[in-house]
């Protein structure tokens, strides 16, 4: 029988311009058992929330950011370039922390953008409930190595270890030179 | 001093420990094992959704009167119009991602195709300001008179008369 999940200790933080989005959002991880949700209304109010977090934990109201789930289509600081700050810049508190983009780009140009960015997981709009869960629990489930190369940082892009129909471009394994794997 | 007979790290690879798994299910459990959401928990978000969607026509009818004002200013300053097509458009994206959560899927279809009708290429003749009417008039329509789900014939007439106003109007842009 699988385990239940107790999400009682787990913080997240929520990025969404839309207030009425933003409210379902809030009151739908409360009831799955997310105590501690901060919200921001774009990116760049995340990213201030996010400096003072590292600066000043006790004043931002929590210590850590488990879990960001963040609209994409904002203004004036979007969903792409916050992801990107919290992956790549030095004040990030936790560059390794999943991330969950909302979007209502179906494209796949877009999609393969932010998969290039390093989004963990993506939420297509107009979403369910069941499907915000399934997100949150396939960040949980399955977390995936990160990568760190010279043109990409961000959870391991190809999630499956099975059958690849396609060229094989994953030609480095642990052993090869040049590859150095860190363990925590 | 770095290895001379060692190649330079070019790709790193992070594997830290499940702290989230540890967090959530404890560190005991054993590897590869099933997790599930409470499902109660699921049910108990399921109901605020629901709680949230009955205010659901009232907050989408407050964004409606807002395309109304980019549609008037449309129609009164021609030379507006591409910069309101840019407003209409971030709208029409919002709605087109909600309408399917709270049980009005016509209103991410319809929204979805206003989407389209107002990108940097779309045309800007009066004609296509009634095709955007039409889009506006049958997002209207399914908040009035709260049109969930695919309408039945309700929603068939709306997105036939959206479809022959887009036909009528497309053909004399």
């Amino acid at each position: 029988m699988p385990q239940t999940l107790d999400l009682g200790r787990l913080t997240c933080l929520v990025v969404e311009d839309s207030s009425f989005l933003r409210s379902l959002l809030m009151s739908c991880l409360n009831a799955l058992g997310i105590n501690q949700i901060k919200v921001a209304e774009d990116g760049g109010d995340a990213i201030e929330f996010l400096k003072l977090q590292k600066l000043n934990p006790m004043k931002a109201g929590i210590l850590s950011v488990d879990l960001i789930i963040s609209n994409w289509q904002m203004a004036p600081v979007d969903g792409m370039i916050l992801m990107r700050w919290v992956r790549r810049h030095a004040d990030s508190p936790n560059r390794f922390v999943p991330f969950i983009m909302v979007t209502g780009h179906s494209g796949l140009t877009s999609i393969a953008e932010a998969r290039d960015s390093g989004v963990t997981e993506f939420l297509a709009k107009p979403f369910s409930i069941a499907q915000v869960a399934q997100k949150i629990q396939m960040v949980i489930e399955r977390p995936r190595q990160f990568v760190h190369s010279a043109s990409y940082f961000g959870p391991d892009r190809r999630r499956h270890d099975g059958v690849h129909n396609g060229p094989e471009r994953r030609v480095l394994t642990d052993k090869s030179p040049g590859v150095e794997v860190i363990l925590g | 001093m770095a290895d001379p007979g060692k190649a330079a790290v070019t790709v790193r690879l992070y594997r830290f420990r499940n702290v989230l798994k540890e967090k959530t299910a404890g560190a005991s459990g054993t590897p590869g094992e099933a997790l599930t959401i409470d499902p109660n928990a699921l049910q108990a978000a399921n109901a605020a959704l629901e709680k949230m969607s009955e205010d659901y026509p009232d907050w989408v009818g407050k964004i409606i009167v807002e395309l109304r004002g980019h549609l008037l200013r449309c129609i009164d300053t021609p030379a507006v119009r591409a910069r309101r097509y840019a407003m209409i458009r971030h709208i029409a994206h919002d709605m087109k991602g909600q309408g399917g959560t709270f049980g009005f899927p016509l209103i991410t279809t319809f929204a979805s195709s206003l989407y389209d009708c107002v990108g940097p290429r779309s045309g800007t003749t009066d004609s296509h300001i009634e095709i955007i009417k039409s889009h506006i008039d049958a997002m209207s329509a399914v908040i009035k008179d709260r049109v969930k789900g695919n309408g039945g014939e309700v929603g068939k007439a709306l997105t036939a008369g959206l479809k022959d106003a887009i036909g009528k109007h497309g053909k004399s842009k």
